[in-house]
């Protein structure tokens, strides 16, 4: 085992932002180190400087025993560092083979040698995902796939030191565990790996050490292997607070049993089938399963997002029809939607501007806008979330993942909420922002008896905060858990639901 | 991320290009003055400041639609105004009475020009450089037709001669209308619901959407209130030059863009601050009179013009690779 | 597991209603119109004419669907169409045959530099590409018009083989005969897309669409995206230079104004030849279709007798018809074929 990459006192700044301060990291031949920590804390900055994205302004790189500095991606890459991105790097209209050899195509003098290039494709692709036809186009791929091809095409050029930066996200749990193995597997080969991600569990089940940073920089590494793994000492790391023991929130809603929005056989093309359910006044109603199966399309649809839905809902008895966003509102059926960047925020524009924009288009809304009344509203929304920030003024943009999305929760705050979708809240945000949230919506539905339906990637929100959880496959509900039938266990069998219905192959 | 130093407030962005464009304002002016004689008088500025109210009215347009989002643009401005301007000349005929049947004659053409426009870019998604392109030459086509064999007649009321030629003293009465305008203009985009929604649909039209905007309808009515500006702006330079003729218009549209760019508004939507814009086209005007200044003349005028907008597009362009 | 029957059906509607196979379809029906029309249209010299009415166009779409497919569009095409007509004519003397090469030379310099300056802008000072070629455009007029004020200029003789050999002098007779059926802008047309054939087999044509799919993408590739969007408007300028050459060899005069009409047109026949307006997609000689549906619909409205009057309206409307129906279709194609899947 070999010390393969040294990095110390990175410092970087965008702008008047400080990403990093002091940034550390190092990784050994053969082993999978864990970067941790919430967003804005500069793990990602660390990542791309030591991937040639960035240039550190100050700090040094050394990698294979050498001081390094890359000026673009693909001098990283040529001296075997490789990153594989959170936002993928593929171009949809070109196949998975032409994808993985972008960039590096196998040439024979002037011209392309495309046969080589797709033999080379089929070999990593057979090892990571076998069956996948290389010569689709990727806009033909799940998301899952898409990930795969992505890392395929990280391997294929045959790195000595692999950064994954949240790998992990659009994949399903068998996928995952694929994922892992063939990590584990590079690692044998002597390949040295940096691995990102939210959820804890999979840094504690595949990492051999992992660095946590905070705030610009790392304020811990703990080898997990020989100090073994505990996450609450990890959670207090990335946190700053000190242990405490998580609050399992036992409380169960005010649920008064009256049904406030009934669903009856919603249909969207293939994407949702025959999707019925009973949503209870005061109940948070959960939806889980495996990725990509649905829940998303579920969330935007009973937000009036797609206008040919097929099927009935009812809200509180009466019929209504959700053709457009304007009617779900309308009904404070209230949405926050999966990805907050491009469905939720106007990047650009001042926290006030997005938290006050859906109270514009009431009805009844007077012409002018009344700074000095929505203003103190805002101060008081940016109370009750605790939105960190220097001002109403500042762009949202500026915001840490966490602080964005309680402006996405804000906007809706002042409206009298009937139905509050949510559709993965806490993707992409912080323990303790995350925190904050739950901690909100949980009061607003015992106080205020609001009723709820949580979309979770992460399977341990829906078991912490659900009455009744509905797990979704290839757009259908296959099953409806309830009170101790909620757990892990449980949610991740029904996941990979099969039941009575033949594999259709 | 931790934030320290100043506060990267949105204010203290649009503040900064309002600076810079006034002091290249500033800037050409003291050139100019050594170049030729009385550059730098009042009367020459004054003048200058007239011919841009023209441009900054055509910007108004540009800027609404680029506002709205999508990549928009509206290439039509020109000829809806010619348009108007040979349709109306011959109802006015140099006489009052008929001003008010004008005035509507010229809102009913704006509305179809800009509701075309609109159903196009918003409804069907085509690219509004393009379509609006395309209604410019079918715009020109029209007055092809119109005007094939037969003479331009007509002659604009003395009311809008008095707005759009003439001047109270020395102060040119287009300054007071575009003053009025800017006010008016200022009111309904920072202040009323109306401006908050349309920068909202150009900023991020799914979050509007979801918002509940009819983000389709908003960007249409964009480009209505451009097209029955650019018509009534036609009125305008139908008053300002006495008589109507084919290429009225046309030669205000790339202008007009070059403005809305230099005062800072993006092109993807989102954003714009029609002070800076009035300083955008008092600024290009001034270029202008330098370059026919050195005769330069109409060649001189485009490349002129070309080489600004190019220089300054590559200036204010923001979304460089950042390191 | 999704399920493979859908996907599979899915694939393959989204194949049938690929723009680029219906073109061809809707190319068969024009030409049966347009000879129906005009009688003697298969007829050799009335062909021939053809062919010459088309051919600037088809190289000008050409240009336009390599600089779409990247992703990009150009707007000053006719602008810098005129401004080679200009240039070739400001340099030739009619009575020294030497100026014609000099003019060869010294325009193609000058279409190289305006490639280069367009997609400068475009790919390292990442301006919209609409908005940087809308201002180029002014550039290449006003330095068109300090070229040339007002049409006209010089032109050698043997420059006509541009055009028709038939016109110059000492062109020996089978030469002549040659031309007689294989007119010159065939042989531009066929260098070009012979050109494009290698380049597509070489990494910059992968680049090409790679960048036109997704640029961010294929910069982490580690793609030098700006090179590859220059590379494209270049190209792009080379076959605008191709189509000066035959309209200097057709008119011995040079005018700053005469190509704006053909911007519009080039971006109507790349998208009804199956070129995506969001770029990644479509083949140059699917284009080539393109342009010829265009053309072909120009001709029947001749036949039909309508009005030169008339001639810009219906060029504009035609313009808007052909890009609404292209852009129509593909969603059609695309919804039906993504109900399947997953939607964002």
């Amino acid at each position: 085992m070999v010390k393969i990459l040294e990095a110390k006192g990175i410092k970087k700044r965008f702008g008047g932002v400080v990403a990093l301060s002091n940034g550390n990291l190092s990784a050994q031949t053969g082993q999978i180190t864990g970067l941790l920590g919430a967003n804005g804390s500069g793990k990602s900055t660390m990542s791309k400087i030591i991937a040639g994205v960035y240039s550190a302004d100050a700090g040094e790189v050394i990698y294979d025993r050498k001081v390094v500095h890359y000026a673009n991606p693909h001098e990283a890459r040529s001296n075997g560092i490789a990153m594989v991105y959170q936002n993928l790097s593929l171009v949809a209209n070109l196949t998975v083979w032409q994808n993985i050899v972008l960039g590096a195509e196998e040439k024979r003098g002037l011209l392309l040698d495309d046969r080589q290039s797709r033999e080379l494709s089929r070999e990593i692709v057979e090892q990571l995902l076998p069956g996948l036809d290389i010569r689709r186009t990727i806009d033909s791929l799940s998301p899952g796939e898409m990930q795969i091809v992505e890392i395929a095409k990280a391997i294929s050029k045959r790195p000595r030191l692999l950064i994954l930066d949240e790998p992990t996200a659009a994949l399903e749990l068998a996928q995952v565990k694929s994922l892992f193995s063939h990590m584990r597997n590079l690692a044998a080969q002597g390949i040295a790996i940096v691995f990102t991600s939210h959820r804890l569990w999979e840094v504690m089940e595949i990492c051999d050490d992992t660095v946590v940073f905070r705030n610009g920089e790392n304020v811990a590494q703990v080898d997990l292997n020989r100090d073994g793994r505990d996450p609450e000492k990890i959670i207090s790391h990335i946190t700053g607070e000190t242990a405490r023991t998580r609050q399992k929130t036992t409380l169960r809603a005010a649920n008064t049993g009256a049904s406030v929005l009934k669903v009856s056989n919603l249909g969207y093309g293939t994407v949702l089938r025959n999707v019925s359910f009973d949503l209870k006044k005061g109940e948070i109603l959960g939806i889980g399963g495996l990725a990509e199966q649905g829940q998303r399309e579920l969330m935007l649809a009973l937000a009036g997002y797609y206008p040919e839905t097929s099927g009935e809902v009812e809200l509180e008895g009466r019929r209504i029809r959700l053709s457009h966003p304007a009617a779900a509102v309308r009904n404070r059926i209230l949405l926050v939607p999966g990805d907050r960047e491009s469905e939720g925020l106007f990047l650009r524009h001042s926290i006030f501007s997005n938290i006050v924009f859906p109270r514009l288009g009431a009805r009844g809304h007077p012409l002018f806008t009344p700074f000095s009344k929505y203003k103190e509203e805002c101060r008081k929304t940016i109370d009750t979330l605790t939105i960190r920030t220097a001002g109403l003024d500042m762009p949202v943009r500026t915001l840490s993942g966490g602080n964005q999305q309680k402006v996405v929760v804000g906007k809706w705050l002042s409206f009298d909420t009937k139905v509050l979708l949510l559709s993965d809240p806490a993707k992409g945000v912080d323990v303790g922002a995350k925190r904050d949230l739950y901690d909100y919506i949980t009061r607003r539905v015992r106080e205020d008896a609001m009723s709820v339906i949580l979309y979770a990637s992460d399977n341990e929100e829906l078991v912490d905060f659900c009455d009744r959880v509905m797990i979704m496959y290839e757009g259908q509900i296959v099953a409806t858990l309830e009170g101790e039938a909620i757990n892990a266990d449980r949610i991740i069998e029904s996941s990979m639901h099969v039941g009575n219905r033949q594999e259709d192959r | 991320m931790v934030r320290r130093g100043g506060p990267l407030s949105k204010s203290y962005d649009r503040n900064k290009k309002l600076i810079a464009a006034f002091l290249a304002i500033v800037f050409l002016f003291v050139v100019g003055h050594f170049i030729v004689p009385n550059f730098l008088s009042l009367n020459q500025i004054l003048i200058t400041v007239k011919l841009a109210s023209f441009i900054a009215l055509f910007s108004l347009c540009q800027m609404i639609v680029m506002a709205a989002g999508g990549a928009g643009l509206d290439l039509s401005v020109g000829y809806t105004a010619t348009m108007t301007a040979i349709f109306t000349a011959s109802i006015m005929n140099g006489r009052n009475e008929n001003l008010w049947l004008a005035i509507l004659v010229a809102l009913g053409f704006g509305l179809a020009v800009g509701f075309s426009n609109g159903f196009l870019s918003a409804y069907l998604k085509l690219p509004s450089l393009v379509v609006t392109l395309a209604m410019s030459q079918i715009l020109q086509g029209i007055i092809n037709v119109y005007t094939a064999g037969a003479l331009i007649t007509g002659k604009p009321s003395p009311v809008l001669q008095i707005v759009a030629a003439k001047s109270t003293g020395t102060f040119p009465n287009i300054i007071f209308l575009l003053i009025l305008v800017t006010a008016v203009v200022m009111v309904l985009l920072y202040r009323t619901k109306w401006g908050a929604t349309l920068f909202g649909v150009g900023e991020n039209e799914t979050a509007a959407y979801l918002s509940g905007v009819n983000t389709r309808r908003v960007r249409t009515i964009a480009f209505i209130m451009s097209g029955t500006l650019a018509s009534l702006i036609g009125l305008l330079l139908l008053g300002n030059m006495g008589v109507a003729f084919k290429d009225m218009g046309s030669d205000y549209v790339l202008p007009s863009i070059a403005a809305a760019v230099v005062g800072g508004v993006s092109l993807s939507g989102g954003d714009g601050n029609y002070i800076g814009v009035i300083l955008g086209a008092i600024l290009l005007q001034a270029l202008l009179n330098l370059l026919v200044a050195l005769g330069w003349g109409d060649a001189g005028k485009w490349v002129g013009f070309g080489i600004v907008l190019y220089a300054l597009l590559a200036a204010y362009v923001s979304n460089r690779r950042g390191r | 597991m999704k399920p493979t029957n859908t996907r599979r059906l899915a694939s393959l509607v989204s194949m049938v209603v690929r723009p680029e196979y219906s073109s061809l379809l809707i190319l068969v029906v024009m030409v049966a119109i347009a000879a129906a029309l005009q009688r003697n249209f298969f007829q050799g010299p009335s062909l021939l004419l053809t062919i010459d009415a088309f051919g600037p166009l088809i190289l000008l779409t050409m240009g336009q669907a390599v600089v779409m497919v990247t992703g990009l569009f150009d707007l000053s095409s006719g602008a810098a169409l005129s401004l080679y007509t200009c240039i070739l004519t400001y340099v030739m003397r009619t009575d020294q045959p030497a100026t014609g090469i000099a003019a060869i030379l010294i325009t193609f310099v000058a279409a190289v530099a305006v490639g280069i300056i367009n997609g400068f802008g475009a790919g390292y000072l990442r301006v919209s590409p609409v908005v940087v070629t809308f201002a180029t455009s002014f550039l290449w007029l006003g330095i068109g018009l300090f070229l040339r004020p007002t049409p006209g200029g010089q032109s050698v003789n043997w420059f006509n083989a541009f055009y028709d050999l038939r016109n110059v002098d000492g062109m020996p007779s089978f030469l002549k005969s040659v031309s007689s059926v294989v007119p010159p802008v065939l042989i531009l047309i066929l260098v070009g897309c012979l050109f494009w054939y290698f380049l597509s087999k070489a990494r910059t044509g992968r680049y090409l669409y790679a960048v036109g799919g997704n640029e961010e993408s294929a910069y982490r590739s580690g793609i030098d995206t700006a090179r590859v969007q220059i590379i494209a408007y270049v190209i792009n300028s080379v076959f605008i230079f191709l189509a000066a050459l035959f309209f200097v060899g057709q008119n011995q005069s040079g005018d700053a104004r005469f190509g704006d009409p053909f911007t519009l047109r080039t971006i109507a026949s790349a998208v009804v030849g199956g070129i995506a307006l969001t770029g990644g997609r479509g083949s140059i000689f699917f284009a080539i279709v393109g342009a010829l549906i265009i053309n072909l619909v120009n001709k029947i409205i001749f036949f039909a007798n309508i009005p030169y009057a008339y001639g810009t309206l219906v060029a504009g409307v035609i313009v808007i018809v052909a890009i609404g129906g292209a852009q129509l279709y593909s969603a059609y194609g695309k919804r039906a074929a993504s109900k399947g899947r997953v939607q964002r």
